[in-house]
């Protein structure tokens, strides 16, 4: 019987739109800057640019209440294990937001031995944001994206 | 350039059988070339009589056609304001050397960096573990030349 | 004692791409293990593989929160090698930007060592009037963060008509600003309490473990290698090397803040009187077979280029003496027997960064 009304809930156009909106509206990431994009995600969150009115707000605390995990920069071997993990721990629904032109590709580095080439290679990425590193305005853009992605049900 | 060609003059006289080549290269700039048993006792000289007092780096190098790697200490004196760069050279198959770190504290990650990136053994260094590449690494040390990259 | 092996890092939104292993002993740090190499990517091994010019990106990616000084750095070790004479506007030029590199610099430094005490206001601040100084960059590079404009030569392009007047405004504004700074900050009883005496690393210390920039200027040693060794044209300004006698946190956070009152006074005297003239000339594709070592002083210290050409396009070996990694020996040493909430001040007030200590 629950099951049934769960399912009902669930496939009710009206409450799914509204669960999107409440989703998008509110994404909380996990920044994982390992590379030399910081700068500009110091810029997107502080007066200027302020992520925080499209509902992204950086916040220290826990991994499993965030959003989505924004790949900041290169990813090395070494790191790769510790973003899986981040990964492994975030609760659903989690999007994957791959920033830099070495989160994408490996970027400049696409020669070296330490460097994974793009992080697609250990995680599915909702979002590619490209840039080196990425205007605070193109990283906008790039959440807009996803959250047009989120309001059309992903 | 006294002081520079004073501190040549005054390391070939010291050491005139393990350095075999000391010049200056331009103002503030000295290149020493010494045989590898005897670098720690330049250093230990360098230090405690010539006042250079800190250890800028240590890495190494492959020259082509060679069968040995360069180990290159960098040496700055804060007084005088010179830099000298010293060379060694240690074979490639077992390349090792004396650590310099019981004379220069500050020498010890230096060492450590080109032990993990060269595989070159500093003998008496307090720690050679792992530095920079990821835990595991079984492939060839990178920096030398017989590693390709690929890409 | 009973001792608890903690780890800080590396994905954290405070170790800054690095890991610290912290033994503890209760609230007592008794180890402080730095473990780095997350970001580890081999540039060193890549600029083999690159001609000279197409280095110049990479090591400004050793550094890229001060990229202006970063490829000064290696830019001069090649043109040493190649035996190039820099007009004298270019010169001018690299200084200022350089200056101006160094602002935004300790303005980042500024905005993480101050919420690392919990003052909010600290990161808004900087980061906000950090803005002004991308806005000039990039009025003259086109670019916020890195930037294509220091070459093999020279550079770029010309200023733009309208600079001198817009960099000017921003200087006034900012002079104002740092006053602000110190009435929060610095006067601040509660960061005294946090960051006076605490991390004290004595001189005799200082140069023992090979700390170089602010950090060895903080605890009373002039060493400045605009002033030991000075290059472009930094013999041509007047300006000062602060110090700080006490060695601590604070000293050394206020060896930063007069740093940048200096770099305002050093852009100010280039804008004043500079010469007219060209800004680049053509350099070669292949240096001379040689050997440089050339060095700078980055905002976070002494930054070295050792190259070695075997007359080539590509550069034999490529060697790049880092201030983050001369400075990374203090951490252990200034961790030991202190509490976990000063573990934060202390890492911060050495300025170190992950990418630089890896390369």
């Amino acid at each position: 019987m629950t099951s049934l009304i769960i399912g009902k809930i669930r496939g009710n156009r009206v409450i799914t739109k509204i669960v999107n909106w409440a989703r998008l509206s509110s994404l909380w990431p996990v920044h994982f800057t390992t590379g030399c994009c910081s700068p500009e995600e110091m810029a997107l969150f502080m007066p200027r640019y302020d992520a925080e009115r499209f509902g992204v707000l950086m916040v220290p605390s826990s991994l499993r209440q965030c959003d989505f995990l924004v790949v900041l920069g290169l990813v090395t071997n070494k790191m790769a294990k510790r973003l899986k993990l981040v990964y492994d721990q975030m609760a659903e629904p989690k999007y994957v937001m791959a920033v830099g032109a070495c989160a994408i590709s490996g970027g400049l580095f696409y020669d070296s031995p330490t460097v994974l080439k793009g992080i697609d290679q250990i995680l599915p990425v909702d979002v590619y944001v490209p840039g080196c590193p990425p205007r605070p305005e193109v990283w906008i853009q790039g959440i807009r994206l996803l959250q047009e992605k989120i309001r059309k049900g992903k | 350039m006294s002081v520079e060609t004073g501190i040549v003059e005054d390391l070939k006289s010291k050491f005139t059988d393990a350095i075999t080549d000391a010049s200056v290269q331009r103002q503030a700039r000295i290149i020493l070339t010494a045989k590898s048993e005897a670098v720690i006792n330049v250093a230990s000289y360098l230090k405690e009589n010539l006042g250079f007092d800190f250890v800028v780096s240590v890495c190494g190098a492959e020259m082509p056609q060679e069968d040995l790697f360069t180990i290159i200490y960098h040496f700055w004196s804060s007084s005088k304001k010179i830099l000298i760069t010293l060379k060694t050279k240690v074979p490639k198959k077992a390349p090792k050397i004396q650590s310099i770190t019981p004379v220069y504290e500050s020498a010890n990650w230096h060492e450590r960096e080109t032990h993990e990136m060269w595989g070159v053994k500093f003998i008496k260094h307090p720690d050679l573990g792992g530095l920079l590449l990821p835990e595991g690494w079984k492939d060839l040390p990178p920096q030398r030349k017989e590693f390709k990259l690929t890409g | 004692m009973s001792v608890m092996r903690v780890s800080w890092g590396p994905q954290h939104p405070a170790s800054g791409q690095m890991r610290i292993i912290l033994d503890v002993d209760g609230d007592m740090v008794v180890n402080a293990i730095p473990s780095v190499g997350y970001t580890h990517r081999c540039i060193e091994k890549l600029a083999e593989n690159r001609r000279y010019y197409q280095i110049v990106p990479l090591v400004e990616r050793v550094c890229n929160l001060d990229a202006f000084n970063a490829t000064l750095g290696y830019i001069q070790a090649v043109e040493e090698l190649m035996g190039l004479t820099i007009p004298e506007r270019a010169q001018h030029i690299r200084v200022m930007m350089a200056e101006m590199g160094r602002i935004m610099s300790h303005l980042y430094w500024l905005a993480i060592y101050g919420i690392m005490p919990g003052f909010l206001t600290m990161i808004m601040w900087p980061i906000g009037d950090r803005e002004l100084f991308l806005d000039l960059a990039e009025m003259v590079t086109g670019c916020r963060v890195t930037y294509p404009y220091f070459m093999i030569g020279g550079v770029r392009a010309d200023l733009p008509a309208g600079f001198a007047e817009r960099a000017t405004k921003t200087l006034n504004f900012f002079e104002n600003r740092l006053k602000d700074y110190e009435r929060m900050m610095y006067k601040n009883k509660i960061y005294e309490m946090r960051a006076k005496g605490i991390g004290v690393l004595k001189a005799a210390d200082a140069i023992n473990l090979g700390v170089v920039g602010p950090n060895l200027r903080g605890s009373g040693i002039k060493a400045d290698t605009r002033k030991d060794e000075p290059y472009q044209a930094y013999d041509k300004f007047d300006f000062e090397i602060p110090t700080e006698e006490r060695g601590d946190c604070d000293a050394r956070a206020r060896v930063r803040f007069r740093e940048i009152q200096q770099s305002i006074s050093i852009i100010r005297q280039a804008l004043k009187k500079m010469p007219e003239g060209p800004v680049q000339v053509k350099a070669p594709l292949r240096p001379p077979a040689g050997e440089v070592y050339k060095k700078i002083e980055a905002s976070r210290g002494e930054m070295g280029f050792y190259i070695i050409s075997d007359g080539s396009d590509k550069p034999c070996r490529l060697k790049i003496s880092s201030p983050s990694f001369r400075n990374l020996a203090a951490l252990p040493f200034l961790g030991r027997g202190v509490t976990m909430a000063d573990i934060p001040v202390i890492y911060f007030s050495l300025d170190l960064f992950a990418l630089d200590i890896d390369r």
